[in-house]
């Protein structure tokens, strides 16, 4: 497969760990793969790890960005399943977070065999609000204000972003990796995913989806409302929900082992009864 | 004084009450430390916000930004900085902040330190930038487009000069043709010397170089004039050109070339948008202590939008009259030649197919001109230099150069008035305190308090019997906003130095001849 390589190198894939089953990490919008860094390791010695950037994040190749082809999620999910062929996976446990969940149903309903699982980490099918029966959270104009409030703060986002140890003497090994640069995103790029992202809207897509899924919530989601929560209760009646404690958008990052914990007992559930 | 035990140690004091906010969050997103002026920025009650949620603080779209991009990096980084956000108040105002964070991870609990400064003001600093910045690119953006119209606008012209003049050469055309061709040429080099002319004096209004050079005047004849200059261009559109000119004289102090200039701009205007059939008035008339000259057609008119930027430089109406449709620059030209004189023009409009309106009005030189022996002031006295008489009229001179205010006063004298001097603003007032004459001549360049500032004090009632005497300002050169400034404090003309003297006589008889409301004329020019 001639493509492979090329498709390894765009996504700046990362394949680490061994076992028998297949995790495959998917990034929100924001930041890029260095978001699982508290959760992905753990999984290591049982599983095999797959970790990538959607192009236009991280170390992705930017001159593979096409503003046409990211400026719907029907472009990510097919990243998804460019690095799926890659690497010739079937039967994967996908996990994805924010808007790498409904990235997810795409891809798993255009190519169902690609994927065993999926673990929706904070799931929302659409931000912005749309009376009278759904509430998103947000209105369109709090999405204008995030894109203008990108403007000025990418402004300074490369100087932001410059290489910085964090300095954590019990992990030396890190040091290295850390000084490289974290969540660097171009600019133009992060703008188009960050529409992409927040005016999709993907509820229709949960009719045609079918595959077993474990939805993580977190009890106060600064992007997810309760009502958001239940939206995909009852649009996904066979999926497991798991509630953590707490605030934030991110508990891969505030609640790492928490999240772990939830990830792991759902995979000896599925792991049992295979 | 509070027992020492609970007083405040130095450290305290800093963190409760330095003028920024500051905040510590753990990763679960409660707050675990605030600071007494994060309270007072967010009009939060004291102690209030330790365990609340620090995503509820932020704006919604502040709290997206947070999730997906600082809070990832702190965790990752250790340190963000430099960030703009919106924090809410609890009545739902918009703080804008700049925030800059720094993480701590002790045996294993890691907390996120937040420093806020607001930023109201800078933010509003910013916009004002933003919108200079708009400005200078729209302000570029006209000057290419002027630019592209100038090269437009004087080249086509030019195609005919040579075209025309080509063919005027040839021995192979008739007389008829070849007067044609000089016709044609003559009347292209006239528009192209006009628009020259125009460019010319943007050029200097722009640089603050545009001079009049003014003259007390009667306007009839002058706007007579520029209506049969346009009467040609009017027949030959089928427009039908009619005026209503007051029979009575109407004298400014004006310089008559840059009036009929303005009258004739006016007028062309209305001429190139109003379609055949239709018509173009013009009407002088006394407005009050104004004289006012409207210039009426039946044409396209003007939206309600446009009106009022039809002064701007280089606004073209975006239905354009044609390919001589010029430059944008006449109107804004007038306006300023206008002010200069201390004036004022409008435009109105009853919208497209309403016809327009433009109004010129300018100070009448002498308030009551009407009741003026006008002829009084070019009937020759033989006993006057220059033939004017200024007997019995009494005039105070203020200048603080004794030299300059000598030769007035000899001036003066010499064509009968009688002349009382003052060399500062508080003398100047003391003389119109003991009494007040039927004019005064100030210097502008009075040491201490200036001219203006006499004007003023008179104008604002200081000696009640004096606010309406008739005044004239004497300067050095004075560039064209001076002017106009001159004209606004309440001198109702000015006299540049040095002074002619024909010009000084005849317009201290000019405005004296005006009767003043606070007291009884006492003969003069009116009699």
């Amino acid at each position: 497969m001639n493509a492979a390589p090329a498709i390894l190198a765009r996504n700046n894939v990362r394949v680490t760990g061994s076992g028998p089953r297949t995790l495959v990490f998917a990034h929100g919008f924001g930041c890029d793969q260095n978001m699982w860094r508290f959760v992905s390791p753990a999984f290591e010695t049982r599983y095999r790890t797959v970790l990538f950037d959607y192009v236009g994040s991280g170390k992705s190749e930017l001159a593979a960005f096409d503003a046409a082809r990211y400026a719907t999620l029907d472009g990510y999910a097919q990243d998804l399943l460019d690095v799926c062929e890659a690497l010739d996976l079937n039967q994967v446990v996908l996990v994805g977070h924010s808007v790498s969940a409904m990235i997810g149903v795409l891809a798993a309903n255009r190519a169902p065999h690609r994927f065993s699982d999926l673990i929706m980490l904070v799931p929302s099918p659409r931000f912005i609000n749309d009376p009278p029966g759904y509430v998103g959270g947000f209105e369109q104009a709090d999405i204008e204000g995030l894109l203008s409030l990108m403007d000025l703060n990418y402004i300074g986002w490369a100087g932001t972003l410059a290489p910085m140890v964090m300095g954590d003497p019990s992990r030396p090994e890190l040091a290295a990796e850390l000084e490289e640069s974290f969540c660097s995103t171009d600019p133009a790029a992060a703008k188009i995913f960050a529409r992409a992202t927040f005016f999709a809207d993907n509820r229709s897509d949960l009719d045609a989806f079918r595959h077993p899924a474990l939805m993580i919530q977190v009890r106060d989601d600064a992007l997810v409302p309760a009502t958001v929560v239940r939206y995909l209760q009852d649009q996904l009646p066979g999926s497991v929900t798991v509630t953590l404690d707490g605030s934030g958008h991110c508990p891969h990052m505030s609640q790492p082992a928490a999240t772990i914990d939830a990830i792991e007992k759902y995979l000896g559930r599925v792991d049992a009864a295979v | 004084m509070p027992p020492s035990e609970i007083r405040p140690t130095p450290r305290q004091l800093a963190i409760e009450s330095a003028p920024g906010g500051i905040i510590s969050v753990d990763d679960s997103g409660r707050i675990t430390f605030a600071n007494r002026e994060i309270h007072r920025l967010l009009d939060a009650a004291p102690e209030s916000l330790v365990g609340a949620a620090f995503d509820r603080l932020l704006s919604p779209a502040a709290r997206v930004f947070h999730s997906t991009h600082v809070f990832p990096l702190l965790k990752l980084r250790g340190r963000v900085d430099e960030i703009f956000v919106e924090f809410v108040k609890a009545d739902g105002e918009r703080v804008p902040t700049l925030v800059s964070a720094t993480r701590t991870v002790m045996e294993g609990v890691g907390v996120n330190h937040w420093a806020l400064l607001t930023m109201t003001q800078r933010k509003q600093l910013e916009a004002a930038l933003v919108e200079s910045k708009r400005t200078a690119e729209e302000a570029t953006a006209a000057k290419d487009q002027f630019l592209a119209v100038i090269s437009h606008e004087l080249r086509s012209p030019l195609s005919a000069i040579q075209g025309w003049a080509r063919i005027g050469m040839s021995d192979k055309i008739d007389e008829a043709t070849r007067f044609r061709a000089f016709e044609t040429i003559e009347r292209n080099a006239a528009l192209q010397a006009r628009l020259i002319d125009d460019l010319l004096d943007i050029s200097r209004i722009v640089s603050g170089k545009m001079r009049i050079s003014p003259r007390t005047i009667d306007l009839g004849p002058i706007i007579e004039a520029a209506v049969d200059a346009a009467k040609p261009a009017a027949q030959a559109r089928g427009i039908a050109l009619q005026t209503a000119i007051d029979a009575v004289p109407l004298v400014i102090h004006a310089d008559p070339d840059r009036i009929q200039q303005v009258a004739w701009n006016l007028l062309t205007n209305a001429i190139k948008f109003t379609p055949a059939g239709g018509w173009v008035r013009v009407l002088l008339k006394r407005d009050s202590s104004f004289l006012r000259l409207d210039v009426a057609d039946s044409g396209k008119g003007i939206p309600a939008a446009d009106l009022p930027f039809v002064f701007q430089r280089f606004w073209q109406s975006k239905e354009k009259a044609g390919p001589a449709a010029g430059l944008g620059l006449g109107l804004s030209i007038c306006k300023t030649l206008v002010e200069l004189h201390g004036g004022d023009i409008r435009a109105a409009s009853g919208g497209p197919g309403g016809g327009s309106t433009f109004s010129v009005q300018l100070p009448l030189a002498v308030p009551m001109a009407k009741s003026l022996a006008w002829s009084g002031v070019t009937t020759a006295s033989d006993d006057h230099p220059f033939g004017i008489s200024l007997d019995g009229i009494d005039v105070l001179v203020v200048d603080d150069n004794q030299d300059a205010a000598a030769l007035l006063k000899m001036l003066l004298e010499a064509a009968g008035a009688s002349v009382r001097t003052a060399s500062s603003y508080d003398e100047a007032l003391a003389q119109l305190r003991a009494s007040v004459p039927r004019l005064l001549v100030s210097d502008i360049g009075l040491q201490g308090r200036d001219g203006l500032e006499l004007i003023r004090a008179v104008r604002a009632g200081e000696i009640p019997a004096a606010r309406s005497i008739p005044a004239i300002a004497v300067t050095g050169m004075a560039r064209p906003q001076d002017r106009v400034t001159m004209l606004r404090a309440g001198f109702q003309a000015h006299l540049t130095k040095p002074i002619e003297p024909s010009e000084v006589t005849a317009l201290v008889q000019a405005l004296a001849g005006s009767p003043r409301d606070d007291r009884p004329r006492e003969g003069g020019p009116a009699g």
